[in-house]
């Protein structure tokens, strides 16, 4: 009725009568309010209300460098996007982005904590380095990555590919390789997210039931992928959600490297609303184009979440 | 033995390639940061070399200073995480130990909020601001990275307030204390170390942005990472200096995540154990 069911358990003196309790239900509503209203008003304001806004906007044509073509169309931006060969394109680099970055960083992750945990010594430094890449800004990362280690004939990953026999390549000016690239910054930064949330599972697992297959001779491999995998099972599924719905929305990692080209190579669905609305001012179908995004989200995270629950 | 011994080279051996590939884009930026103009651009690239300062004092005091972009990041990241806490304390406190209709839908919204991808928030935000004269203003940027640090806060410290015994408060409320007075002086106590771990991820997500930044910063408020671009162009890159640069953008976000270490991994996936959960 009031606080917790303890209160009136343990404090029949407190609350001596129904109406007590009534009276008490109403403040605790009132104070509860009254602390949740600032913060849910400001989620109203940067959340909710761009998302209705947005979704006005893309039924208007909204072009900042013809402000006189501007006028309600309906679904007509709905339209030309189903016809734009771009957004289509931008959609396939999206999802072979999402999918190869996310199994990276979940097959090197899963692997090296598995590693990691073998160690009887230095896993207070594996974890002490691994925090490095994920507190940095996706937009430093990209610069660093795309100067100090990608430029040709300067970078260090030209320098060993020269001297690998390899030549100097230009990383980020091939379409292929600049694909490559961007999905490797993206592993490079996030592969230790996914290795420090399974290493901390690994280490959460009980020991006494990996006594019990040792006990009845199973080999490692058996161990691992009758024991292990089904307990991580819960923690590799949150993070190939977690990672997923992040690499959809990747901005930062590729602006600064690539700008989405050479042309639209790495255009990822996302940045193709920014520069729509930005570089082209055409807002009306970026608002569109972003619509479309928040759709595809929705889809994939519905999927991953069935897969979540199913056992 | 000589198994074992070849065993133990193998793993140290692996230990180094990926404890060398994860520090190396940051090693690499530090020692190039500390070269001269000539030293950077040897070929085969140098390790060794006589390090100086001059490139930090350049983009520090120089001309092209960028110590204007770093207040100016300090204040957004210190702006949002002050209103973020303001904010999201009392309503963290109300979802994770109030009773009243409505508490599981309010919790799912902040969860759900976080469903929609920033491109989404930022193009009507930029026709909003663009109304009202808020691009390029603080307040314009703060206003909206409240979109992701709130929701995120929030949640962070839901998990932190279910923690405290309900005892507690108990005790206090048979005293007679009010519940404001029993939030402030019995329950804000209890979850100091929380709250902490909180603002240092609040601070590191609003000096991490770019998207937001990079579409309403200008000449008077623009923040570090988006005025990292003025170091390089089509004609020619400034190499020390962008080296310089990226360490001091890195170099804040380094010393809260080595002092966080512990909590980094509730930090990074807060939200999700209970259902949502992104960037």
């Amino acid at each position: 009725m009031s606080t917790g069911s303890g209160t009136s358990m343990d404090a029949p003196a407190f609350i001596s009568s129904m109406d007590a309790g009534r009276v008490l239900a109403r403040r605790e509503r009132r104070f509860a309010s009254a602390l949740l209203a600032p913060a849910f008003a400001a989620l109203l304001a940067t959340t909710t209300f761009p998302l209705l806004y947005l979704i006005w906007t893309s039924t208007f044509r909204i072009d900042l460098a013809m402000p006189f073509t501007n006028g309600f169309i309906g679904i007509d931006n709905y339209r030309d996007l189903l016809a734009d060969s771009r957004f289509w394109s931008s959609l396939s680099v999206s999802m072979i982005y999402t999918i190869s970055t996310v199994v990276l960083q979940v097959a090197i992750g899963l692997g090296l904590a598995l590693f990691v945990m073998g160690m009887k010594k230095g896993q207070g430094l594996f974890r002490l380095i691994a925090i490095l890449p994920v507190v940095l800004s996706p937009a430093v990362v990209g610069m660093v990555w795309r100067t100090f280690m990608l430029q040709p004939e300067f970078g260090i990953v030209d320098f060993l590919s020269i001297n690998a026999g390899l030549g100097s390549q230009n990383w980020l000016g091939d379409p292929t390789l600049a694909m490559i690239s961007v999905i490797v910054i993206h592993t490079w930064q996030w592969t230790p997210f996914a290795f420090m949330v399974l290493l901390a599972s690994l280490a959460a697992l009980p020991d006494d039931i990996y006594e019990a297959a040792r006990i009845d001779r199973a080999s490692a491999w058996q161990r691992f992928r009758r024991i292990t995998l089904p307990l991580l099972r819960p923690a590799i599924v949150m993070v190939v959600i977690m990672r997923t719905m992040v690499a959809l929305t990747a901005f930062a990692a590729i602006f600064t490297v690539t700008g989405g080209g050479p042309g639209t190579a790495t255009e990822i669905l996302n940045l193709y609303a920014y520069r729509k609305s930005f570089t082209e001012l055409s807002i009306g179908y970026g608002s569109a184009l972003a619509v479309a995004l928040l759709v595809v989200t929705i889809i994939i995270s519905a999927a991953l979440f069935a897969v979540r629950r199913a056992k | 033995m000589t198994a074992k011994r070849l065993r133990i080279a193998a793993v140290i051996a692996i230990s180094l390639i990926f404890i060398l590939a994860w520090m190396f884009p940051i090693l690499w930026s530090f020692l190039n940061s500390l070269k001269t103009d000539k030293d950077v651009l040897a070929y085969p690239p140098k390790v060794l070399f006589t390090p100086t300062l001059e490139a930090y004092r350049d983009v520090l005091f120089g001309s092209a200073s960028i110590l204007p972009n770093l207040v100016s990041s300090f204040i957004i990241s210190i702006g949002t995480t002050v209103i973020t806490m303001l904010l999201a304390v009392p309503a963290a406190y109300a979802l994770a130990r109030l009773r009243f209709p409505g508490k599981r839908f309010a919790g799912f919204y902040v969860l759900a909020t976080q469903m929609l991808p920033p491109v989404g928030i930022i193009i009507p935000y930029f026709l909003v601001l663009r109304g009202i004269g808020w691009i390029d203003t603080y307040q314009g940027i703060i206003l909206i990275y409240l979109s992701f640090s709130l929701p995120f806060a929030i949640w962070l410290l839901v998990s932190y307030f279910e923690d405290i015994p309900f005892e507690m408060e108990e005790a206090a409320y048979l005293d007679g204390a009010s519940r404001l007075r029993t939030l402030w002086r019995i329950i804000i106590p209890q979850v100091r170390g929380g709250i902490s771990v909180t603002v240092v991820f609040v601070f590191l997500n609003a000096w991490n942005e770019f998207l937001f930044a990079v579409v309403l910063s200008g000449n008077t408020v623009r923040p570090v990472t988006v005025a990292m671009y003025n170091f390089i162009s089509v004609e020619q890159t400034l190499w020390t200096k962008l080296a310089a640069v990226s360490v001091l953008a890195m170099l804040p976000v380094i010393l809260l995540g080595i002092f966080a270490q512990k909590h980094i991994v509730k930090g990074l996936t807060v939200g999700a154990v209970k259902g949502g959960g992104r960037r």
